[in-house]
């Protein structure tokens, strides 16, 4: 299964992968100086060690010998760096002094010093190969001096400038990338509050985002997303005016057969006729309904044109003269229908257009779907954070399983016997939450009946 | 009475002539916009009856002509549109009363018959309401032609809700009608003043009901 790509992780790579390789290519570039540096050190305290042995050599009756005293010989046997071997052979290769098995320079000697490397008892050695002339009548020539010492000590010594030099240069790339792996988030950050921003938006609020505080990087996409955004509420604008639209071309020729139908009624047909009358009129009503259901809905939907003012209302007022509306028609049901007001003034912001539909569907269900004799009582109360709305019946109530669902558009609880068309309480759900409110169904008071409770924010 | 109808519908237009007809109004209907400005120009109506999406000149229009050759005769809007600068437009424009399609035709007809009577203006100061006659400018009642033992403030309550017949009146508006500008309001009184109005009005038959938390409401008469 492949990662999914982060920007991260491709810029991490991106910047690691070649630094890694170049620390490699330093790393072999630092062992070479290092090497040629402590070689050229070490080699110079060899040729000091050869100069030494090369200024004791004496000639003494035709005799050459090698004046080295015990101390110097304890000197060279115990050097830091390692014990030294030296050998002194004379102009014809003879033997003089020192340690004879030590391999002997690769012929012929083309200068007065000369370095090699070469095995001795098993070990790697390095060897200077000293010639100085010596005068003594028939000896002369040339004295070679060889001095050995064990090349361990010069690798460590190159091996430790090394790390050194890459330990610092590792700590530098693990600087890099945390840095960048920082720079990274803070780069991103933008991207991480639009996110956000996007979030927590609500599905009807299509304005667009906020361009100014992005960089430059960023703002190409917001663009882009806020002409989509711009784009989706104009179609969504066209959709509700279409319904909007279909819905009042529908009124006029409802009007008609309505009135046409309340008019042949009057006649007092009788029977078949009659009953058929009654039909066709239940029917218009249940068109008429359907049809300002569906004015509401598109008006109470996001992206409708028209402006909705939103204003300092007083809530009491507002209820009050909007159940008064309903009075006539709760009374030719037989229905007590009631209000509670709050008793201390409440004040909401609110568009009043929308909240008296949203009133007017909440008692279209309560008084439809109450039997007659039944009550119906509006209430307005305040606690500490919220105005709660709410209209309580002591009709068949909903069933639990129900509750969520007769919020669905079109949704109906079945076997109420009731015409209606399921968009009531949808209109309720989609005014209160354009008003911050919430909405919640429950059981009347002594646990039959509906209350549904519409809870406004307190605004300070 | 005449009655004009501006509706382009056939068969709501159809059907509204029928029905002003059995009311025995006399009613002339015309369906388009420019039809009805120059009919209105040429005749006189009690009461006008105006769709306002029309052909050639719309609703709006016709009206605002109308007033402005001075005519007052009362004219009922019909739309179907209901968006609210809509009916504040027509209401500006000086429309009287507004309805939005489909209505009911009872609803309508007593539209028709108020309209009509406000624009009767000093016409019957006689309010009925099945036995019960009220005469404001008498300042008396009457039950079945029996005279009512009423006081001035139980009169006055009786008057509101007769005006008002088969809706909700208020308290207040109950005590904003009896009280002058400088006494106390008391809701307690208007409870006391329903209170023996009902008692006297209760054996004829007319119910003054109480709404919870809304007001009083005098139950339509019935059959009149």
């Amino acid at each position: 299964m492949s990662r999914p790509r982060t920007l991260r992780r491709q810029l991490l790579t991106w910047l690691a992968g070649p630094l890694i390789v170049l620390w490699s290519i330093s790393t072999l570039v630092d062992y070479d100086i290092a090497n040629r540096f402590v070689n050229l050190a070490y080699d110079r305290a060899l040729l000091e060690s050869a100069l030494d042995i090369g200024r004791q050599v004496k000639v003494l009756n035709d005799r050459i010998y090698v004046d080295l005293p015990e101390v110097a010989i304890q000197m060279l046997q115990s050097r830091e760096s390692g014990r030294v071997y030296y050998l002194v052979t004379g102009p014809r290769n003879e033997f003089i002094t020192g340690d004879p098995d030590l391999p002997p320079p690769p012929d012929p000697l083309s200068a007065k010093i000369n370095y090699y490397d070469d095995e001795y008892q098993g070990k790697p050695v390095r060897i200077v190969a000293l010639q100085l002339p010596v005068e003594s009548g028939k000896n002369q020539g040339l004295v070679t001096v060889l001095v050995a010492e064990n090349r361990v000590a010069r690798t460590e010594f190159a091996r430790l400038i090394l790390l050194r030099m890459m330990l610092p240069q590792a700590l530098l790339i693990l600087l890099a990338a945390v840095l960048l792996w920082y720079a990274v988030g803070r780069g991103l950050a933008p991207l991480s509050t639009l996110r956000k921003e996007i979030e927590s938006r609500s599905h009807r609020d299509l304005s667009a985002l906020p361009e100014e505080q992005a960089p430059q990087e960023v703002r190409p996409l917001i663009r882009a997303m806020n002409d989509l955004l711009q784009r989706l509420s104009g179609t969504l604008a066209a959709q509700q005016r279409f319904i909007a639209d279909a819905a009042h071309q529908l009124r006029t020729p409802v009007a008609g057969i309505k009135t046409q139908t309340e008019l042949a009624l009057r006649q007092s047909p009788s029977g078949e006729a009659r009953a058929t009358l009654h039909q066709l009129h239940t029917a218009t009503e249940q068109i008429t309904r359907l049809i300002n259901q569906l004015l509401s809905l598109a008006r109470a939907e996001p992206g409708t044109e028209r402006a909705h003012t939103t204003e300092q209302l007083d809530l009491n007022k507002l209820v009050r003269e909007a159940t008064t509306e309903w009075v006539p028609r709760a009374l030719a049901r037989n229905i007590d229908l009631g209000f509670d007001s709050s008793q201390d003034g409440v004040t909401i912001e609110g568009d009043a257009f929308l909240l008296r539909e949203m009133l007017n569907n909440l008692l279209d269900n309560a008084v439809r779907y109450t039997q007659p004799g039944g009550q119906v009582t509006v209430h307005i109360a305040q606690d500490a954070g919220n105005i709660a709305l709410s209209v309580e019946d002591n009709g068949p109530g909903i069933p639990e399983s129900e509750r969520e669902r007769v919020f669905e558009r079109f949704y109906r609880v079945l076997g109420t016997g009731v015409e209606g068309c399921g968009l009531g309480l949808a209109i309720v759900r989609e005014i209160a939450q354009r008003h911050g409110a919430e909405v919640s169904l429950g059981h009347g008071a002594g646990g039959s009946g509906t209350i549904i409770r519409v809870a406004f924010p307190k605004t300070i | 009475m005449r009655v004009l109808i501006v509706e382009d519908d056939p068969v709501l237009a159809d059907g509204l002539t029928r029905s002003l007809r059995q009311a025995d109004y006399a009613v002339d209907c015309i369906n388009d916009g420019a039809e009805a400005d120059h009919v209105l120009a040429a005749q006189g109506y009690d009461i006008v009856i105006l769709d306002l999406g029309l052909p050639k000149i719309d609703g709006f229009e016709v009206l605002r002509r109308l007033r402005r050759r001075g005519v007052k005769v009362p004219v009922l809007v019909l739309t179907a549109r209901d968006a609210l600068q809509d009916r504040v437009k027509g209401l500006d424009l000086g429309a009287d009363d507004y309805l939005t399609k489909p209505f009911d035709l009872p609803e309508l007809e007593a539209r028709v018959r108020a309209l009509i009577r406000r624009g009767q203006s000093g016409g019957s100061s006689l309010l009925n309401h099945g036995a019960l006659t009220l005469d404001i400018a008498g300042r008396r009642a009457t039950l079945d032609g029996e005279p009512l033992d009423l006081s001035a403030r139980e009169l006055g309550v009786l008057e509101v809700l007769m005006m008002r017949s088969g809706r909700v009146v208020g308290k207040e508006q109950l005590a904003e009608q009896l009280y002058g500008w400088d006494e106390e309001v008391g809701a307690n009184a208007i409870e006391v003043y329903v209170h023996r109005l009902r008692r006297k009005l209760e054996p004829a038959g007319v119910a003054i009901r109480t709404i919870r938390g809304l007001g009083y409401l005098l139950e339509k008469a019935p059959n009149v």
